[in-house]
């Protein structure tokens, strides 16, 4: 049976994905993200073993234990509001980034700005000296 | 090794959105963006020195060989941090990690053998190179740049 450390879990969807008999689901609205643990008789500890934050452990199968959910809030894009991903995962990217990488060119914090917005980003950056040079030129 | 873009040619015909995504099983890696009627340009990895994703990623799936960034299927458990972990973007995750591994296995990246427009190259010199013969010829005719 798994045990969640509800301090380190970072609502990631590691260990939903490597459970080889489902018993580790997801669920996702648009506002939040669940993740529900089964009680499994399984020795197998591939989810211990793929956890990033090391949030789980293998205990012994205990009939009365409650199974382990956890709900997580989707965080809001700082640009177009959308929810893209749980506080804590945001939080690790920040810290396994060096602090020079976390700021752009012009000091916005990327990480906290969605993917769809960090790529519409990219293409204005990018497009910026051509779109001003042919704006120039048209009549 | 990264593909490198100029933009100044860009038709932007999504020819390079539909080879990648052709050689890719369906999930392309690269997007066509729009700045109104005056410019496109397709954003995708830019294969970047120090990779945050490679950071992120706490399995090794993602990691650098040489000047690509490149992934490891088996490694990878879908967790989800590269995605967020890309300052551009352009790494998924839909139950499985997938960005531009430049075409593995070709000579050359799909995207870069069907651009019409001879946008894509894999020299990074080309498109200064191309910039500073355009100058040069407006100068030749006395024009200015």
């Amino acid at each position: 049976m798994i045990k969640v450390d509800a301090n380190k879990c970072l609502g990631c969807f590691s260990c939903s994905n490597v459970c080889p008999s489902q018993n580790i689901t997801r669920t996702e609205t648009p506002e939040l993200r669940s993740v529900h643990w089964k009680r499994c008789k399984e020795e197998c500890d591939l989810c211990v073993e793929f956890c990033p934050a090391k949030a789980l452990t293998l205990v012994s199968y205990d009939e009365s234990c409650p199974e382990p959910t956890l709900t997580f809030e989707l965080v809001a894009c700082k640009i177009c509001g959308s929810r893209y991903a749980t506080e804590p995962m945001l939080k690790r990217i920040e810290s396994s980034l060096p602090a020079n990488l976390q700021k752009d060119s012009t000091g916005l914090d990327w990480i906290w700005v969605c993917p769809v917005c960090r790529r519409n980003i990219e293409a204005e950056r990018a497009t910026r000296q051509m779109v001003l040079g042919r704006s120039r030129k048209s009549p | 090794m990264p593909v490198y873009v100029d933009i100044s040619r860009c038709i932007g015909c999504r020819s390079c959105e539909v080879a990648c995504k052709r050689v890719h099983g369906g999930s392309g890696h690269v997007n066509v963006h729009f700045a109104g009627d005056n410019a496109s340009v397709p954003v995708f990895c830019h294969h970047c020195e120090e990779a945050s994703c490679t950071m992120a990623c706490f399995t090794q799936a993602l990691h650098k060989e040489g000047e690509r960034t490149a992934f490891d299927i088996e490694k990878c458990t879908g967790c989800g941090l590269c995605r967020l972990a890309c300052p551009f973007g352009v790494v998924w995750t839909d139950k499985i990690a997938h960005k531009c591994d430049l075409c593995e296995g070709r000579e050359t990246p799909a995207c870069v053998l069907t651009c019409p427009a001879n946008a894509l190259s894999l020299d990074f010199e080309l498109a200064s190179r191309r910039a500073r013969a355009r100058a040069a010829l407006v100068a030749a005719h006395g024009g200015r740049r």
